[in-house]
């Protein structure tokens, strides 16, 4: 019989609730060391283990190296469609809560919700002739989320960390990010605009529609 | 010769008989980039456009796209042309955009379009366009005035902001009803979030005015939130635009006896719309013009998804064919980067017509 091959993410918290989850049905996690990427479980010799980054966990179900994985929704929601069509949400889980939200500085306090933000971003084009720019890591959801919500005027701007950081340095107006409980949004001057929120996200167990044994029932 | 190749040479030689009925109307061919500047575009329409059109990038990484549409390529090299006179061009090429599920469509077409004319050309091209279809039978003209359907929201009892969203979306189609629903339930701002910014104004007005916050200048954000608290907010019927705009909307009928109708409809509902009278007499002109024998239908829905139309905009059909589309188009110049131009153009198409 073929082994079912998992990923878990390899740091965090995401990595410590996974072990619980998997201790918690009776598969305590076994590797040589804190450097070794492999693992095994003790209790059961079907499993073949690697801890990857929680977005390499997504990539890998969907090529089909990896049976099943943990991961984030988040990342599943922000890849191409098709990534949907290969993986399968079995179950969400009860940790890694977090939501995408939209998020404007303090000071616009003429930017209550999403229809002000569609009034603001034709009048910044009138008055700036360009549109206003819009900071993420997450391009798909935000650009899907502003267009189904008639804010039409904005320009993506690509990034990488330190989003909150953007309308201050100049290189972004308003931003789109993950928070979990929104401290560290307010820490920095940003405030979530009410109906802003793009998707509610949290860690689920991943697996591939290739994949056809029912040892992950447990899971269900 | 294969099927294919029969179809080229068909569509070759009727691309020379229509090129040829364009001249003779005085037209001047042109011939048009196929790749255009995807900033230019999106600058337009914002970044909704990218989702039907086929983005690059090149190798310095500038994004670039296949032409979606030849009026927006004739209007780009028509800024580029520098001319400052009326210009009657011409064009024959393919467009190319994405659908919904993401495959390439390509669109052949031959079109004119009159830019800066200080005479009103839409029967100047009508009638340019119209003898290509001589021979078909049962043709139809279907027409509508986007800019009718903008004052008459304009003379709604609505606070500005709701008229300009209903305005500004009005061509895509799911958000506009999403709109009216909102607007049926006059769901709108959240008065308890307002009381609680009212207290932080205060340390904003003792801010300097053109401080930079997130892109815009304190004064911008006060105006706009002082701006926003004046327009009314609940002492408005919203139920009753919205049943004005959808019984405007219904509105379908032979184009002769279209003036009379919206006259009608504009009484009825005891609104008082700016212009009226200009829009009726183009209607009338157009009818008289293009005589009894034409079957044409004035239908208050037509063209509003083209987002660049800006009044007059038409289809010629055949049993649910669409032969041939155009419109007046008097922003898209200055949202390109030109100066604010009137523009009326038409495109036929080919793929249809073979």
């Amino acid at each position: 019989m073929n082994k079912i091959k998992i990923g878990l993410p390899s740091k965090g918290r995401l990595k410590d609730e996974s072990i619980k989850l998997f201790s918690s049905k009776g598969l305590n996690i076994r590797n040589t060391n804190s450097r070794n990427y492999f693992f095994n479980f003790e209790e059961d010799p079907n499993y073949d283990g690697i801890f990857l980054h929680a977005r390499e966990i997504i990539e890998r179900i969907n090529d089909g190296t990896l049976d099943t994985g943990i991961s984030g929704l988040d990342l599943l929601m922000e890849l191409p469609d098709e990534y949907q069509n290969n993986i399968k949400i079995l179950k969400k889980l009860n940790f890694g809560f977090a939501d995408l939200v939209v998020a404007v500085t303090n000071d616009w306090l003429d930017v209550q919700n999403i229809a002000d933000l569609e009034e603001v971003s034709f009048e910044f084009k009138e008055k700036y002739n360009r549109r206003m720019r819009v900071a993420t890591k997450y391009p798909k959801l935000t650009e899907n989320f502003l267009l189904s919500r008639g804010v039409t005027e904005f320009k993506i701007v690509g990034s990488l960390g330190a989003t909150e950081s953007y309308p201050f340095t100049g290189s972004a107006e308003l931003i789109t990010d993950i928070t979990s409980t929104g401290s560290t949004l307010k820490e920095n001057n940003l405030r979530i605009i009410s109906d802003g929120k793009i998707l509610k996200s949290s860690a689920c167990l991943f697996v591939s529609k290739k994949f056809k044994g029912k040892e992950l029932e447990i899971f269900k | 010769m294969t099927k294919a190749l029969v179809n080229k040479k068909n569509k070759e030689n009727i691309s020379k008989k229509i090129l040829n009925i364009f001249k003779k109307k005085g037209f001047n061919f042109i011939d048009l980039d196929i790749v255009i500047d995807t900033d230019l575009l999106t600058q337009r329409s914002g970044e909704a456009f990218k989702k039907y059109a086929l983005n690059f990038k090149d190798q310095s990484g500038k994004e670039i796209s296949l032409r979606p549409d030849l009026t927006i390529a004739t209007a780009i090299q028509y800024i580029q042309r520098k001319k400052r006179g009326t210009e009657k061009l011409s064009y024959f090429g393919s467009a190319f955009r994405l659908n919904k599920k993401g495959d390439l469509k390509v669109f052949d077409q031959i079109g004119c379009e009159v830019i800066n004319s200080k005479s009103s050309p839409e029967y100047l091209v009508l009638s340019t366009i119209l003898p290509v279809f001589k021979k078909l039978k049962k043709q139809q003209i279907i027409l509508n005035d986007i800019g009718l359907f903008k004052n008459l929201v304009n003379s709604l009892n609505l606070p500005q902001r709701w008229k300009l969203r209903l305005i500004r979306h009005y061509s895509r189609k799911e958000y506009f009803d999403d709109l009216l629903n909102r607007l049926d339930t006059n769901y709108d701002l959240d008065n308890e979030k307002i009381k609680i910014d009212y207290n932080r104004l205060e340390d904003l007005k003792k801010m300097d005015g053109n401080k930079i916050i997130g892109g815009r200048t304190v004064t911008e954000i006060i105006e706009r939130f002082e701006k926003k608290i004046k327009d009314p907010r609940d002492n408005f019927n919203g139920s009753r635009s919205v049943k004005i705009i959808k019984d405007f909307l219904k509105i379908k009928i032979p184009l002769k006896k279209s003036a009379g109708a919206i006259k009608k409809f504009i009484e009825i509902n005891d609104l008082k719309i700016k212009n009226l009278n200009q829009f009726l007499l183009k209607l009338n002109n157009l009818s008289k013009k293009l005589g009894t024998k034409q079957d044409t239908i004035f239908d208050a829905k037509f063209g509003r998804e083209t987002q660049y139309y800006t009044g007059l905009a038409f289809s010629i059909c055949k049993q649910n064919k669409e032969l041939a589309r155009g419109g007046e188009y008097n922003n898209l110049i200055k949202t390109l980067g030109g100066k604010q131009t009137p523009a009326f153009g038409a495109a036929i198409n080919l793929n249809q017509i073979i």
